[in-house]
């Protein structure tokens, strides 16, 4: 392993480096979506990343387990630098839990069998070990006497839950929201943020993209405000709200608040 | 009864009810090896249809090409007379296991294909999901794009299975007693041609029906609700 450069990263858990990204399309103009971003995560740090659509964050979100892969840069998670070739990112990705605006829940499995598929699958648990955890996560989550179900008999919210349930099966050390109450009614939506905020309180590492800006505010510890593929704005989320000084970020605020 | 025997001679076809039922026996051999040897043919080969390296999915095209594109009785012929020793076996093969080696690579061809837009089918999300576990590709394949591709091509399969099992009529070319070579023996025999393919068909009819009832049970079993 590379020492030296360990070192200088060491109180970080998530490291970004002038990671860029351009996606290239047959027929189309190549779009834009990173521009050497760099930024940095500390452990038990709640990041959240807001923006326009087309801004790139779910992109940057999706460099850090490895969903996407950079075209220059570098990505340290745990002090692991993700972007070499020779990295496991399978491995990277047991410690990153993901949960998707569209769930992306195993439609052909119950919320139980969701649950049991990935520690069976991939941690080699025994599949009663495997079903105890799934159903005490299915309980903390709220969905108890709903582990039989399919994820097509249940409301997006539960699903949802399911879905952050079985992220956290893993037992990973850092949890990447992609817009997960975007495809929720607002009821959901309020039971979700809930839900996140008491992973938050647990010392959960998060890196959350969002267009709730009161989550943003009530349980973000730092706000980076994105656009065209680069970070404009950074701060705490006091000075960004009430203080933003990018005029972009100051229009984007000016829309949604 | 005795009007019926004018149209259909059950009493000569009684005489030759073993042989259709050992004929029926071959059949079902015949198609269920066959069968089990095509999708595993044509769930390896859909993957590597799919797969990013540009040798294996031209290989994988190359071959659906080659079987597409000959008539199976002559792969029949080429599998049975032509193939060389086999190292392990040392020996050729014998009719039965060249007819069933020659219709296993022959509809798995073609359940390669249909297996793969099945595969193409699944939502990149199903796959995103069992990414972000830290799932390997084999994991993936086997416990979520596979179990979800197949349940949807399941209808085609069966049409597919069926046309695997009519087709096994023409190992009896190379020489195996199966269901249509019954129907020959009688029709040389005792000269009732009726009788004879009448009979023969609705043999492979009954096969169909129970596959039918099989794959109903599968597709339920694969897909959840």
């Amino acid at each position: 392993m590379d020492n030296n450069k360990n070192k200088t990263v060491k109180n970080f858990i998530i490291k970004v480096e002038e990671v860029s990204k351009t996606f290239h399309t047959k027929g189309r103009k190549p779009v834009v979506a990173l521009k050497q971003v760099t930024l940095q995560v500390e452990e038990g740090e709640v990041l959240v990343i807001i923006g326009p659509s087309g801004s790139g964050k779910s992109t940057l979100l999706r460099t850090l387990n490895g969903l996407e892969t950079v075209d220059a840069g570098h990505i340290w998670i745990d002090n692991v630098d993700i972007t070499r070739k020779e990295t496991n990112l399978n491995q990277i990705r047991q410690k990153v839990g993901m949960v998707f605006q569209q769930f992306n829940l195993f439609e052909h499995k119950t919320a139980l069998a969701n649950l049991t598929l990935p520690q069976t699958a991939v941690l080699k648990t025994s599949s009663g070990k495997a079903e105890a955890t799934a159903m005490a996560l299915l309980n903390k989550v709220g969905l108890e006497g709903m582990e039989r179900s399919y994820p097509s008999q249940l409301s997006g919210g539960q699903q949802q839950r399911v879905a952050i349930a079985r992220s956290l099966v893993m037992k990973p050390q850092i949890m990447l929201f992609d817009e997960v109450t975007s495809a929720l009614d607002p009821e959901a939506v309020r039971g979700i943020l809930e839900l996140m905020e008491s992973l938050a309180h647990q010392g959960m590492t998060m890196v959350v993209v969002t267009h709730e800006m009161g989550f943003a505010r009530r349980a973000g510890d730092r706000i980076i405000f994105m656009d065209g593929g680069e970070i404009l704005e950074e701060g705490t989320p006091q000075i960004f709200f009430d203080n933003p000084q990018h005029p972009r970020a100051q229009f984007f605020l000016s829309q949604v608040l | 009864m005795n009007f019926l025997l004018e149209f259909y001679n059950y009493r000569i076809l009684a005489e030759y009810i073993p042989q259709f039922y050992e004929g029926l026996c071959t059949t079902l051999k015949i198609s269920f090896v066959a069968l089990f040897g095509s999708l595993a043919i044509g769930t390896v080969f859909a993957c590597l249809r799919l797969a990013p390296n540009p040798i294996l999915w031209r290989l994988a095209a190359s071959y659906v090409q080659a079987i597409r594109s000959t008539p199976l009785l002559v792969q029949i012929y080429i599998i049975y007379f032509a193939l060389p020793e086999i190292p392990l076996l040392d020996r050729r093969l014998n009719e039965l296991e060249g007819g069933i080696l020659a219709l296993a690579l022959n509809a798995g061809a073609y359940m390669s294909e249909i297996i793969r837009a099945g595969i193409q089918s699944v939502a990149r999300g199903q796959v995103e999901g069992a990414m972000s576990l830290g799932m390997t590709y084999i994991q993936r394949m086997r416990h979520v794009v596979l179990p979800q591709a197949l349940a949807r091509v399941v209808p085609p399969l069966l049409g597919q299975t069926a046309i695997l099992i009519k087709d096994s009529s023409l190992v009896s070319f190379i020489g195996v007693s199966e269901l249509f070579s019954a129907g020959v023996t009688v029709m040389t025999e005792r000269l009732i041609p009726t009788e004879a393919f009448v009979t023969v068909a609705l043999g492979y009819l009954v096969i169909y029906l129970v596959l039918l009832w099989a794959s109903n049970w599968a597709q339920r079993r694969l897909a959840g609700p």
